[in-house]
């Protein structure tokens, strides 16, 4: 403990060095103030963001909640249609075959370029987004599932057939549970799809957000919220993804470390 | 043995064409029925007319030069500025203890999050597009590239200096190749995100370009037909580009890494 | 070839501390200990406290159960493995790390999986200063040698468990070294190509005047092969016993002596 505490320190003293550099660098004026916001504005602006908002009225904690709720639902939507129809297709190795160029193709579309045709089915609001998220994240997810369970290691399924097992059996006690590595895999994949998606979403048509903040934070020449926002947006990404690993390491113990799946 | 696996491999081919053409088939059909309205989502026939009559192959060859130049200039310097550091990261511990937090730190802001600041820094020219396509490679090349470097055998490098190998040579000869499959998947990540960070800055921020042409025509209010082809052109362009990229990975390290 | 060099050298009063002044010893290993720490912290001792003197030219066998400690000491010898207590050292000079002129067979073979099996060889060669189609031919000398010419373009996930091996041991002769320290290089082979490369080690160590310490769980191997049996025992690792094989080389399993030998460390080993 003590010894992970000394090794952190000589990165701690460099990075506050490097804010002090910037500090001053920006106090003498050798870098501007617009460009480089010092930390000392930055930490203005984050109070500033989180009692009377930006724009006013809208603190930062409502623009995250607003982003947060987009992202899930787009995401538990694509969650809640991909796993089901992933888990019938990769048993099915003709659907699966018939499927495939077609999965790969609507993967392969950008999801981003989707967004002037989705605003011409939905208009601006907030269906463009969760669709556009859900989207991205469906077939992300959708591919990661049939492949979980295609390529299960044929030598685990030929071991559980010397037991008997088979059909619908052999699927739920063992090509299942082999396929949860890179099903939750999929997951975590398909949640960075969607705040990825969320951002350039909201950069379009809207001021509630995230996204939308640090857009319109530039606009009126306030880099140190833009830069806050996104600070904001990397660490309930960080958080996310963090809460999903330590879910996957409670359900899935016996998984190693799935960072190292292929994929 | 061959010509079995071969025939097999045909016949997925067949399968696949044949679920494309179906899905295709299901979507003209749709369309032409009335059961989606062809305003908004015109069937591919009516697509394709519309954005013959619209569109010239020069305007198309035009947007496509200069998606093609961004995004392949901005993943190139920052899959090797990845590449590089995440190397250097792995295998020098001091560089390793200052670089690596930063990273980590900023890892977790998706790409398209830095258009604005992008903007701030280079203005709204080519420079800022440059800017976060580089990151889009940069970030996940870069972790894929450490994660290598740390999960080498270290069996391997004990053999290497049994042969009198240290220091830089140790480094190119065997930590480099010994990361490399992990580096490989990191590209291939990189290139993805990289396509998708271009897409999603010339809808946002750009005058010409792929993703400029089909919000200029939503924005100008022109046809669904052109949005639609060049959706789909886009979404080809990204699937042929990653299939490349694909192919030179298996020629560089598939001999020897297995699929 | 019954009469090598280094069968005349051998003294009959050979054994621990039987070998004479100290200097004589080659490589030597005095009060050295290991102790692992792991990640969470603890600290696991592996080897105690262990003495050992090789002469130059001598064959010596570990022999022990698994987890012992046979690995680690070998790869303290091959400087791999930093000593936690004591000293090892080769021809007088402290073992500080590899490339001390000691060649290592690993365990898990350690084969470059970028690298064909020829490749693998001629990295064997790398600071010879030969030129590259000289290291290339002489690659594939050494492929020949442990019968693998027809696999040297392969790379080592296309071979089999003991093919790689066999390109292991090829790849540590290519360094020609003094000193060959091979842990299990046999383990993974059959017993016919087992017998044959036991016959082709024994060759080359007595017409290049090696020195070889040899891991393995075979007491039959060992008893064909070494001058002098080291016996480790476990938690923590440390020398049991050392039996002197003073039999004539070629020995013969059906030789009493080999017998009672065997007999001999079987019985200490499942004590
Ligand atoms: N890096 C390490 N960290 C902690 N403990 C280790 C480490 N390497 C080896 N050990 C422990 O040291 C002991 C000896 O290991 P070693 O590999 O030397 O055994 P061995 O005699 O070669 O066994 P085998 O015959 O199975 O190859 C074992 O109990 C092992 O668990
Ligand atoms: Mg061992």
């Amino acid at each position: 403990m003590t010894r992970k505490l000394v090794q952190a320190l000589p990165p701690l003293a460099a990075f506050t060095v490097l804010l002090l550099l910037w500090e001053a660098g920006v106090r003498y004026g050798f870098l501007k103030p617009y460009q480089f916001p010092p930390v000392s504005r930055i930490a203005r602006g984050f109070v500033e963001l989180s009692t009377t908002g930006f724009p006013t009225g809208v603190s930062i904690w409502s623009h995250a909640l607003t982003t947060i709720l987009r992202v899930l639902q787009g995401y538990g939507a694509a969650l809640a249609l991909a796993i089901p129809l992933g888990l019938v297709i990769g048993a099915l190795p003709v659907v699966d075959k018939l499927t495939a160029p077609l999965i790969v193709f609507c993967r392969s579309v950008a999801t981003l370029s989707l967004l002037p045709l989705v605003i011409v089915w939905f208009g601006a609001g907030e269906l463009t987004k969760v669709f556009l998220i859900g989207y991205g994240c469906f077939w992300v997810m959708l591919s990661n599932v049939i492949a979980g369970v295609r390529y299960v290691d044929p030598t685990l399924v030929r071991a559980a057939r010397t037991f008997g097992l088979k059909g619908l059996e052999l699927y739920r006690s063992v090509v299942l549970p082999a396929a949860l590595p890179r099903i939750f895999a999929g997951a975590r994949m398909a949640l960075g799809v969607g705040f990825m998606v969320i951002v350039g979403a909201e950069m379009i048509g809207t001021i509630q957000g995230l996204g939308a903040l640090i857009m319109e934070a530039r606009t009126f020449y306030r880099s140190e919220i833009t830069i806050i926002g996104m600070l904001v947006i990397g660490l309930i990404g960080f958080a996310i993804s963090a809460g999903l690993m330590a879910l996957e390491r409670a359900m899935l113990p016996w998984a190693g470390d799935l960072d190292r799946v292929r994929r | 043995m061959k010509p079995l696996s071969r025939l097999s491999a045909a016949s997925d081919l067949t399968l696949g064409l044949i679920g494309a053409f179906l899905a295709v088939a299901a979507w003209e059909i749709s369309a032409r029925t009335g059961l989606v309205d062809p305003a908004i989502f015109p069937s591919p026939s009516l697509a394709i007319r519309a954005a013959a009559e619209r569109l010239t192959a020069e305007t198309v060859a035009d947007n496509l030069f200069w998606s093609l130049l961004r995004v392949f200039s901005g993943f190139l310097l920052g899959a090797l500025a990845g590449a590089a550091v995440g190397i250097a990261a792995g295998w020098y511990r001091g560089f390793g203890a200052l670089a690596r937090p930063l990273i980590e730190l900023l890892r977790p802001i998706p790409p398209l999050a830095w258009i604005p600041l992008a903007i701030i820094w280079f203005g709204l020219g080519e420079p800022s597009k440059f800017f976060i396509i580089f990151l889009g490679a940069f970030f996940p090349v870069v972790t894929a590239a450490y994660q290598g470097m740390r999960s080498i055998d270290p069996m391997l490098l004990k053999a290497a200096q049994t042969f009198g190998l240290s220091g830089v040579p140790l480094l190119l000869r065997v930590a480099v190749p010994a990361a490399a499959p992990d580096l490989a998947t990191g590209v291939r990540i990189g290139w993805g995100l990289s396509f998708g960070v271009l897409v999603a800055a010339e809808l946002i921020a750009a005058d010409r370009g792929l993703g400029y042409m089909i919000i200029n025509e939503r924005n100008t209010g022109g046809s669904v037909g052109v949005i639609v082809v060049g959706i789909l052109l886009i979404g080809a362009l990204n699937l042929i580009t990653d299939a490349a990229i694909g192919a030179a990975i298996k020629r560089w390290i598939g001999r020897w890494h297995g699929a | 070839m019954s009469q090598s060099p280094v069968m005349e050298r051998r003294s009959p009063d050979t054994g621990v501390g039987g070998r004479g002044p100290a200097e004589a010893a080659f490589i030597r290993i005095d009060g050295a200990r290991k102790v692992f720490t792991q990640r969470s912290g603890g600290a696991v001792p592996v080897l105690d406290n262990v003495d050992l003197a090789i002469a130059e030219n001598e064959f010596v066998s570990f022999i022990g159960r698994s987890g012992c400690g046979k690995t680690t000491l070998l790869n303290m010898i091959a400087g791999l493995e930093d000593v936690s207590a004591g000293r090892i050292a080769i021809a007088g000079k402290v073992v500080t790390g590899p490339g001390q002129g000691q060649g290592v067979v690993f365990q898990q073979h350690a084969l470059f999986p970028w690298l064909t099996a020829v490749d693998n060889v001629a990295f064997g060669f790398r600071k010879s200063g030969l030129a590259k189609a000289e290291r290339c031919r002489r690659a594939l000398e050494l492929l020949s040698l442990v019968g693998l010419d027809a696999a040297a373009g392969r790379y080592p996930r296309e071979m089999s468990g003991g093919m790689q091996q066999r390109v292991s041991i090829a790849r540590a002769l290519a360094l020609d070294p003094q000193i060959l320290l091979m842990d299990e290089p046999f383990g993974a082979l059959d017993e016919l190509t087992r017998i044959e490369l036991q016959q082709e080690l024994l060759r080359i160590w007595e017409a290049r005047r090696k020195t070889i310490v040899f891991v393995t769980h075979s007491i039959s191997e060992a008893l064909t092969l070494s001058d002098r049996i080291v016996l480790l025992a476990s938690n923590p690792g440390r020398i049991k016993r050392i039996f002197p094989v003073d039999l004539p080389r070629p020995r013969l399993r059906t030789d009493p002596g080999f017998n009672a030998l065997y007999q001999a460390i079987w019985n200490e080993l499942s004590t």
